[in-house]
């Protein structure tokens, strides 16, 4: 055991110097007290280098593509473009790492995160209407797909993705909306996505209705 | 898609509510209490007492979720695994949306850990869990030498252990304040130098009960009274001079399952402040013992306690607050929190005298407990002669420390030191 003569005190374990005055230490029974205490823990390591590299990339990229166009003038307003594409890579980018714990939550989110992107890049080159036509119901369906088939090979728990796979089927009702404001050209993506949604939700009420009452109590309990 | 069974779940009790809103990296609201034995742990028989420890109090099987208004926990299939200690001491346990179990059991050659979220229990709840699975442990490895020990915790059902309490004994109503609160003041504050990761350093000091309790009752004070007065006054000893200004107040949970019928493993705690202001820089020990004493008796009454719970139900069930989204309270309950942490300066926890069967005895060296802690923070316990007083703090500095262990090794008490790093 190791001895401190300023503290007074015995000190377990192996140490250099005393733990509350930081003086040197004598020994005191050389065969009791050597076994140390608590483990050794090595410091967490950095691991956040690769992000720090991609967000300098990704702000240096956007600095040179506005001096460039300074250098070079061009009609279109690419370096927007540079902008917002990386603006679309990191919002998929920090969804995806933030909610990796719960798949379901993911695909909403990235579901969401995409809409507002197409509607976003459509709106800004000029509006041709392909992200309500095609693009939003196809991301729909899909999403609806996707999170069946996670679920069945996850083998999730019901109340995990229930909420998800709801709040996907209302999503894929929304082109009632456009169509019934003329706001789609192409009318049979929209009429499918809407199809299998419904169908989607039925399938949820009639297989689970129980289950969801159950959530449901649980969730909104005040 | 499989239809599931119906699942378990229940609300969370009245102090629970605060801690999933409130936890940082920097103080992940987790404390640890361990049992060292005197041979290193055997892990196959440790996995196998925490399965029997298990199913005796199944409330531990909980994890933690969101819901639209309110936290819930949920009960779980998941199996808490006995692991070899890997982590920093108290590392955080609930990290947000992981759903995860609330504790976690680890060894480290003769000591077998508990770590707690201080959302599934408080102190007393997790010692309960602790005590029934160093039993079965024990049992396991006397070979049948302890079939028919009776375990020295008292006997409960499996819903009195998941009871909430709070709920039980207090309506929320509490009327006008019934004595002059403390006006809340600004606390002075410890400051130092903090570790990397958000580590803090644990300072265990391991003495004879029997001889602190004696110069206790030398003083004519209780146990807690005199640490609690030891570590005000090896605060007010780093006092700079432009402190002195601000009182030293520690605040002190207070155990109400000692006042109130409850055997629940669940939350069950309330507090009390005590505040003490140094006059000039020659206060001597004796006098610090003396304030200390004197508040401790003042503040602890069944009326305080009483209107204290009741003041703290009644903003639960406030309609109002009832119907705010879950991510406001959060932020709200944050606000509030960091505003109120200083008119503290630090916390003192006594989880009292632990007992085991007798025969149990040479087998088991000591208990101790500690919490992690964004300042520095001191817990106490005993278990036979053994007094372990834990000093845990995130700060490099440990002059604190020094005083307060020095002032018992001045009286001629052996103290045997541990220290985390």
């Amino acid at each position: 055991m190791l001895y401190c003569p300023q503290c007074r005190i015995q000190i377990r374990g192996v140490k250099e110097r005393c733990v509350l005055c930081g003086n040197t230490l004598s020994m005191l029974d050389p065969d009791k007290g050597k076994e140390e205490v608590f483990p050794v823990i090595s410091p967490a390591y950095e691991r956040h280098l690769a992000i720090r590299i991609l967000v300098f990339i990704s702000f240096a990229a956007v600095v040179a593509s506005f001096a460039i166009r300074m250098i070079f003038p061009t009609d279109v307003n690419w370096p927007l473009f540079v902008v917002f594409g990386l603006v679309s890579m990191w919002l998929s980018l920090v969804v995806i790492v933030r909610k990796s714990h719960n798949i379901p939550k993911t695909i909403m989110w990235q579901v969401t995160v995409v809409t507002l992107l197409s509607i976003l890049w459509d709106w800004q080159t000029g509006w041709r209407g392909w992200s309500i036509n095609y693009l939003m119901p196809i991301i729909y369906v899909s999403a609806e797909l996707v999170m069946y088939i996670t679920a069945r090979i996850m083998k999730l728990s019901i109340r995990d993705y229930i909420t998800y796979a709801m709040l996907d089927g209302l999503f894929g009702i929304l082109p009632v909306i456009f169509i019934l404001f003329g706001w789609v050209q192409v009318l049979y993506p929209s009429v499918i996505c809407i199809a299998v949604s419904v169908i989607f939700l039925a399938g949820i009420f009639i297989f689970q209705g129980e289950d969801i009452k159950n959530e449901w109590n649980k969730r909104m309990h005040i | 898609m499989k239809a599931q069974k119906y699942v378990e779940w229940s609300r969370l009790d009245n102090a629970s509510k605060i801690f999933p809103a409130t936890w940082t990296l920097k103080d992940p609201k987790v404390f640890r209490i361990a049992c060292e034995l005197t041979e290193a742990v055997k892990p196959e028989l440790l996995q196998k007492a925490l399965d029997q420890t298990i199913d005796d109090i199944p409330v531990y099987k909980s994890v933690l979720r969101r819901g639209m208004f309110w936290y819930y926990m949920e009960k779980s299939d998941m199996r808490p695994e006995a692991h070899m200690e890997s982590n920093t001491v108290c590392a955080p346990i609930y990290v947000g949306l992981r759903y995860n179990l609330l504790f976690r059991v680890s060894f480290f050659k003769n000591r077998i850990n508990l770590e707690v979220f201080h959302a599934l229990s408080d102190g007393a709840g997790a010692l309960r869990f602790l005590q029934t699975l160093v039993h079965y442990y024990i049992i396991l490895i006397g070979k049948g030498k302890f079939e028919n020990t009776a375990a020295a915790t008292d006997n409960a059902s499996v819903s009195g252990l998941m009871d909430d309490s709070f709920g039980k004994h207090f309506i929320g109503q509490c009327g006008k304040r019934n004595r002059a609160d403390v006006k809340d003041a600004k606390a002075y504050q410890i400051r130092g130098v903090r570790f990397d990761d958000n580590r803090m350093q644990l300072i265990e000091g391991s003495m004879s009960a029997k001889k602190v309790l004696d110069e206790a009752h030398k003083n004519d004070v209780t146990l807690t009274a005199y640490l609690a007065s030891l570590f005000v006054y090896a605060i007010g000893k780093e006092m700079r001079a432009r402190g002195r200004k601000y009182p030293v107040v520690l605040t002190v949970p207070v155990n109400l399952r000692q006042y109130y019928e409850s055997v629940t493993v669940r939350n069950f705690f309330g507090f009390i402040n005590i505040s003490y202001r140094f006059d000039s820089d020659t206060e001597d020990l004796t006098t610090v013992i003396q304030g200390i004493s004197e508040r401790f008796k003042k503040a602890l009454t069944v009326e305080q306690l009483d209107y204290q719970s009741n003041k703290y139900m009644s903003i639960e069930r406030n309609l109002f607050a009832r119907i705010v989204p879950l991510p406001i309270k959060d932020l709200v309950a944050r606000l509030v929190v960091s505003k109120s942490v200083r008119h503290t300066t630090s916390i003192i926890s006594n989880i009292g005298k632990i007992t085991m069967p007798l025969e149990f005895a040479p087998y088991i060296r000591q208990f101790s407990v500690c919490t992690s802690a964004p300042r520095p923070q001191m817990t106490l316990c005993s278990y036979g002669d053994r007094l372990v007083v834990s000093i845990s703090s995130p700060y490099r500095e440990t002059d604190i420390q020094r005083n307060f262990f020095r002032v018992l090794s001045d009286y001629g008490i052996d103290i045997e030191i541990s220290s985390s790093f």
